[in-house]
């Protein structure tokens, strides 16, 4: 049991907004009123639900292998020791497992989503997510590229493609379903890319990557799935790539959808050195259409280590900056491509893209449907948040950074021209109450009766950069795990999976296509249950 | 530079046409891959298997992988840096200086022929081996072939994969990298994971009398290290784990016997393209598995009082 008394709470699913009261803890969630346990007096403080962080790529086969391919950067990286309540571990761009779970946890973040899992070594995602403690976690699982789902469109069999995809969440115990560079990857293999949404895939006739996502955000839908499609859009990185997005904005009417990155996807002009911001175009059509959610996939200035699905993107930008390049293409589902980069403030692209993330938090004018990330490791590390909540808070700060950008850059943004400020409750909102929304994780990102008992307890001055880097205390699930910035307690997070509904005959129909197209016994796909440690399964019963 | 253009191994099955092997022998150390992977297989979109494919051989010596290669290419040892250097310059229409090449055991018409094909090929992949990795020019030579096939993809799709055997190595490598950041070669001495091959690697600690006592877990050290490493494991306490009597046991203090893994002990085991596979045993085991026994060791060390002063919360070395 445990009280904090005296705090000033900002709690946005209750419309609460800076009010001092009391809250309540028992049992890892938050009650009426407890008698007796501890109490936090949280006078001068303000009080936050723990931030949920709805795309980042902590897990997994693709992260592991930046890891390995790039030791240079762990040199730098703040090392964690080894205590009797902590693991050892290292910080830096592609945190170690133990360590990206107190680098979240001491930053306020109580849940995480890894964004971008192939079914194929979901086993390996699954067995890093439980060496990531504190946190709870799901992941998105790829299915934009999958070869028997893009089959199946092309025979325009898209009940039996629902069923699969059904089948393809409760295999890898996911929770979500990603779409990375809709056809795109798959066209990969071959060497080539998707740049259009019309024009068919290729090795196929019928399907174009506009009926992929589609059909997909469709699926999803129909499946009930608790968080919408959860899109990477065509043409990421590119110059002129807003067409492609605005094009496929369209293409999602009539369905959820969150695009992922936003930033990534919101360029003007036709090469890099005509490369301009066009946020307010993105934000224009995105403000008008509810159905959508985004997030911000904002840059910040130094290193970072890009890793996506989007294989043809990374070859790209292996050619254009000449530095490492990883790449690993997994059969029959996706790929990935690691290259590590630096943005520069002094290159007028990365000034630009710099801007672009900052335009869209402060352009799209619903807080609800737009939320802070990095994409990380890909634009910034996530523990560089609070450097952009600093930004989106103070506009002459911003104007001061601006004036510093190339003078080519400044005349292509108008962040200089944006005087909105986030107020703490906006904050709240982007960090842990939308996301969590857009989520479907009911118990998350509120501070109300029956909500899971994850807070983050912030002194309320100073007001600056600092504000958000160290919280005072830390609770998930009802425990201390950070008092005065250092981690109390390794507990262990849930992991949320979805069950869909689905036909069991649809595994008649998958076992000799798994013989023909894949290297491993049909058996042997699945993660099994028990591999996760607290899995949280909720049943859906949607089906059409 | 550096990096690793690679896939899992159903691409293989699936599209490659083009499949080299080089400083390996498949035929005898990886004896299904042929049939399961990269030969015999029909795949997607190879559709009558062998004969869509072209096999090559790179080796210093005719061995049976060699009869079922399409083309065989014995080369001089010690060369496969120069070889794999100069297929750079071809593949990249830069010239090459014909005397040196001639050192190398192949003619300027083999090398421009195999260029050529590289470049031709729908898929290709170079599968490289411990004759490529660990004979002269080591870790050049890897680099060089990664830089090959990489640069290849300018062309067309390209990939490569060392031939990773032995074991769960790549599980073991895996599991370093998410929980210390670095694959092998790496101390936690000062309490958090350090890496430096050559000076933290086993071989290296063991051979320079640096260690005062060794587990050894799911390995046989003593079949293959430099005599000077054995010797020194003999010296210390060696601890064993394993369900069969092996060289290392043999030398160490203690071996506890163990159930083996995939026949009577569950796991997962990391292929060579680095997709694990869970392991589900056939029979019931009398000894522990070797977690079992970690897991009893750990905690008897755990009630023990720490031998060090509790270190501060986080040490920030930038
Ligand atoms: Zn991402």
């Amino acid at each position: 049991m445990l009280r904090i008394t005296g705090g000033k709470v900002y709690d946005p699913a209750n419309g609460i907004d800076g009010v001092v009261k009391d809250i309540s803890i028992a049992d890892g969630r938050i009650v009426a009123a407890v008698d007796g346990g501890r109490v936090i007096d949280a006078r001068g403080m303000i009080v936050f639900p723990g931030g949920v962080d709805i795309h980042t790529h902590v897990a997994g086969a693709a992260l592991n292998f930046a890891r390995a391919m790039t030791p240079e950067n762990h040199r730098q990286a703040t090392a964690f020791l080894h205590t009797p309540e902590r693991r050892a571990g290292l910080g830096g761009q592609t945190p170690t497992t133990f360590a990206t779970g107190y680098l979240y946890a001491g930053m306020g973040y109580t849940t995480v989503v890894e964004a971008a899992v192939p079914i194929l070594s979901a086993k390996h995602t699954h067995e890093e997510l439980r060496d990531t403690p504190i946190v709870d976690k799901g992941c998105c699982v790829l299915m934009a590229n999958n070869e028997i789902v893009l089959d199946l469109l092309e025979a325009g069999e898209i009940e039996r493609a629902k069923e699969v995809v059904a089948w393809l969440i409760w295999a890898a115990k996911g929770y979500g379903v990603k779409a990375v560079n809709p056809g795109g990857v798959t066209a990969w293999k071959w060497g080539k890319d998707a740049k259009t949404l019309s024009e068919p895939v290729v090795g196929y006739s019928n399907v174009t990557p506009a009926k992929i996502i589609a059909s997909l955000a469709h699926i999803v839908d129909q499946l009930g799935l608790p968080h919408p499609l959860h899109l990477h859009c065509n043409n990421l990185g590119v110059p002129g790539n807003v067409a492609t997005t605005l094009e496929t904005m369209k293409v999602l009417e009539g369905n959820r959808a969150h695009m992922a990155h936003l930033q990534f996807h919101s360029y003007g002009g036709a090469d890099w050195h005509t490369m301009r911001s066009e946020a307010a175009a993105i934000a224009e059509y995105f403000n008008a259409h509810p159905n959508l959610t985004c997030d911000a996939g904002a840059i910040l200035f130094g290193n970072a280590v890009t890793i996506t699905a989007d294989g043809p993107w990374q070859h790209l930008l292996h050619q254009l900056t000449g530095k490492k390049w990883g790449n690993l293409d997994v059969e029959n589902e996706t790929g990935c491509g690691i290259v590590p980069y630096t943005y520069k403030g002094s290159n007028l692209v990365n000034a630009v893209q710099w801007a672009v993330g900052l335009e869209l938090l402060l352009l799209i004018d619903d807080p609800w449907r737009v939320f802070l990330t990095t994409d990380h490791p890909n634009g910034a590390c996530f523990w560089r948040y609070p450097e952009i909540i600093h930004l989106l808070m103070h506009a002459d700060v911003r104007r001061e950074r601006v004036k510093k950008l190339p003078a080519k850059a400044q005349s292509r943004t108008t962040l200089g021209d944006l005087d909105r400020e986030y107020s703490l409750l906006d904050i709240a909102t982007i960090t842990s109450a939308g996301p969590a929304r857009a989520l479907g994780l009911a118990n998350k990102g509120r501070l109300g009766i029956g909500a899971d008992a994850d807070l983050a307890i912030y002194n309320e001055k100073p007001d600056g950069e600092l504000l958000f880097r160290y919280p005072r205390y830390v609770i998930k699930g009802g425990e201390i795990v950070v008092e005065e910035g250092e981690i109390r307690k390794m507990s262990e997070g849930r992991e949320f999976i979805v069950q869909p509904t689905y036909d069991g005959a649809i595994e008649e129909y998958l076992r000799p296509l798994f013989q023909q197209y894949y290297t491993m016994s049909f058996e042997n796909y699945p993660v099994e249950l028990e591999r996760l440690e607290g899995a949280d399964v909720r049943q859906l019963d949607g089906h059409g | 530079m550096g990096g690793k253009v690679t896939c899992t191994l159903g691409e293989i099955k699936n599209r490659a046409d083009f499949i080299v092997y080089w400083g390996g022998n498949p035929a005898e150390c990886h004896p299904r891959h042929f049939t399961k992977y990269t030969l015999t297989q029909k795949g997607k979109f190879v559709p009558n298997g062998r004969k869509d494919r072209t096999m090559v051989l790179v080796d210093i010596r005719e061995t049976p992988s060699a009869r079922a290669a399409d083309i065989f290419l014995q080369i001089k040892p010690g060369k496969d840096f120069e070889i794999l250097t100069t297929l750079r310059a071809l593949v990249k229409g830069h010239r090459v200086n014909e005397a040196s090449v001639a050192e190398t055991g192949l003619s300027i018409e083999q090398l421009r022929d195999l260029a050529d094909r590289m470049k031709q090929a729908r898929f290709g992949v170079i599968f490289f081996g411990m004759g490529l990795s660990m004979t002269r020019g080591k870790h050049m030579n890897s680099a060089a072939v990664l830089m090959l096939a990489a640069e290849l993809n300018a062309f067309t799709k390209f990939v490569t994969m060392p031939m990773r055997g032995h074991g769960n190595v790549t599980g073991s490598d895996m599991v370093m990298r998410w929980s210390t950041g670095y694959p092998f070669g790496v101390s936690l001495c000062r309490g958090y994971p350090r890496f430096n091959p050559g000076e933290f690697s086993t071989v290296d600690l063991l051979v320079r009398g640096d260690v005062d006592a060794a587990l050894v877990l799911g390995a046989d050290p003593g079949a293959t290290m430099p005599q000077p490493g054995i010797d020194h494991l003999a010296r210390i306490p060696t601890i064993v784990l394993d369900p069969k009597v092996t060289h290392t046991s043999r030398l160490a203090r203690v071996h506890i016997t163990t159930a083996a893994t995939g026949i009577s002990a569950p796991g997962t085991v990391y292929r060579m393209d680095e997709i694990p596979l869970p392991l589900r045993p056939a029979l019931v085991s009398p000894y522990p598995t070797d977690e079992e026994v970690i897991r009893r060791i750990r905690e008897a060390v755990a009630k023990k009082p720490a031998w060090a002063q509790r270190p501060a919360a986080m040490a920030p070395t930038n």
